[in-house]
């Protein structure tokens, strides 16, 4: 049977044979149900004057502005640039450059010029060219940050590691020290690492660690980080250590602890005791909390 | 040229986009109340942007903007949608029947609540709105062929929740 045929047939695409061929398996009467029954679903009511009369409301303001605004309009942008200059006179070395960072423990939204989406995990920074955005999206990486790209020119993610380039597409980058991985969520990235470039599907993530190149398969629809969760698979447990470190406002000290084991599994980035379980319980780990500070030790450690 | 910040042209665009825009964003959310706030905010933001939207890109920009308000309070709620059916056509039944249509109908709603958030999308957006595969794409942004995978599996999760395969 043809790729994707439960589509066509509910679309009418199937050629006579195949919705002949169709017809006859045992499944094709559930089908002609579901195909009947959700016919008849409907949305919930929509009050389209009502909603439309409150969006007036909320831009009748807007628009008066909008006119008002007009003859200024060169003045502003002059007036603009003075006010970024002095801005950037104090914060950046580059004026038109915008920046979101984000502390330990804690993520933050934003939506670039041309609607594209980024999510910053904890501990991590963007850097862009606001004003140039239209003629190339450009945006530095410190960190970890999932991407929703609008369609458009190339957006590129620069990263002290590596390079990641795509056209419009979901994916997520993690760019931390000696641990740089790519994420893809759906459409095709291109990746630069150590001057070589691959392209990644979605579905796939490709890791380096000190260096060290490994591909795996991605199963979710987004990064597990976005729900509050960080999950890892055969890392060496430093880097996880590194998250929890990144997620909790703690300092890990080890003592008999081999950082090197290669740790699968997952912990929760808003609850520390459970978090500490999911890393101690699976390593065969114990864990003393005082303050803000958490020691690991190996069970035998006398 | 046609100027979005023109009422006529502006209300033009109301009318032909709002209410798919409204059941767009409630098949991902679940939630008709947000729905309604997503798409005013939309609608606001085309208002703000009207002098840089082209009219014939109205549309595209429309999705966007309302699928990234999908994605800030993508997080905060649990999706339980709610969909009401059009009795009409069998309501002439006997009554046995009417009970198996009104099970039916819960395990539908369940085994729709259950699906992956852009499966339930594509699948309603079709089912409901009678949008082509093509118009769908549009509206996510990714290719007919993605949506045709969407609702080739959408069925199939569907048809195994239902018959409790």
């Amino acid at each position: 049977m043809e790729e994707n045929y439960l589509a066509k047939w509910l679309s009418n695409e199937l050629s006579p044979e195949e919705l002949k061929a169709f017809e006859q398996t045992e499944e094709y009467q559930s089908y002609a149900k579901l195909k009947a029954v959700s016919s008849r679903l409907q949305a919930p009511e929509f009050d389209m004057e009502g909603t439309f009369a409150q969006i007036k409301a909320k831009t009748a303001s807007d628009s008066t502005k909008v006119i008002a605004l007009k003859p200024y309009k060169s003045f502003l942008r002059i007036a603009a640039a003075i006010a970024l200059l002095m801005v950037g006179a104090f914060a950046y070395l580059n004026f038109s450059n915008e920046s979101v960072a984000t502390e330990i423990a804690e993520t933050a939204q934003l939506t670039l010029p041309d609607a594209s989406e980024v999510v910053l995990n904890a501990d991590s920074k963007v850097i862009y060219d606001e004003k140039d955005w239209d003629l190339q999206r450009n945006i530095i990486l410190e960190g970890e940050a999932f991407f929703k790209v609008a369609k458009g020119k190339t957006f590129t993610v620069s990263t002290a590691l590596g390079k990641v380039q795509v056209l419009g597409t979901q994916f997520n980058v993690e760019a931390r020290k000696d641990f740089f991985e790519v994420s893809c969520y759906e459409g095709l990235v291109s990746v630069t690492f150590n001057n070589t470039t691959q392209k990644l599907p979605a579905g796939a993530s490709l890791l380096f660690i000190r260096g060290k190149r490994m591909e795996r398969a991605v199963s979710n629809l987004e990064p597990s980080w976005l729900n509050r969760e960080s999950s890892f698979e055969r890392v060496p447990l430093q880097f996880v250590i590194n998250e929890l470190e990144r997620q909790f406002k703690i300092d890990v000290s080890l003592k008999n602890v081999d950082t090197e084991v290669l740790f699968t599994g997952s912990f929760n980035n808003t609850d520390l005791e459970t978090a500490l379980k999911s890393i101690s319980t699976p390593s065969k780990l114990k864990f003393k909390v005082s303050g803000d500070n958490v020691l690991f030790y190996a069970e035998d450690t006398p | 040229m046609e100027n979005v910040c023109e009422d006529e042209v502006y209300s033009t665009i109301y009318n032909a986009n709002s209410k798919t825009l409204f059941n767009y964003i409630y098949y991902k959310f679940g939630n008709a109340e947000k729905a309604n706030d997503a798409i005013q905010d939309a609608f606001v933001k085309l208002w703000e942007n009207c002098q840089k939207v082209a009219p014939e890109k109205a549309k595209s920009f429309l999705y966007t903007v309302a699928n990234n308000t999908y994605l800030n309070v993508l997080k905060a709620e649990k999706v339980r949608l709610k969909y009401a059916t059009n009795q009409k056509e069998v309501s002439h039944e006997s009554p046995e029947f009417l009970m198996e249509e009104k099970e039916y109908q819960q395990k539908l709603e369940d085994a729709l609540n259950a699906l992956p958030e852009n499966q339930r999308t594509t699948f309603l957006l079709n089912r409901i709105d009678g949008k082509k595969y093509a118009e769908i794409a549009e509206m996510e942004g990714v290719s007919i062929k993605a949506i045709e995978k969407r609702m080739h599996l959408a069925l199939k999760e569907l048809r195994s929740k239902i018959d409790g395969i």
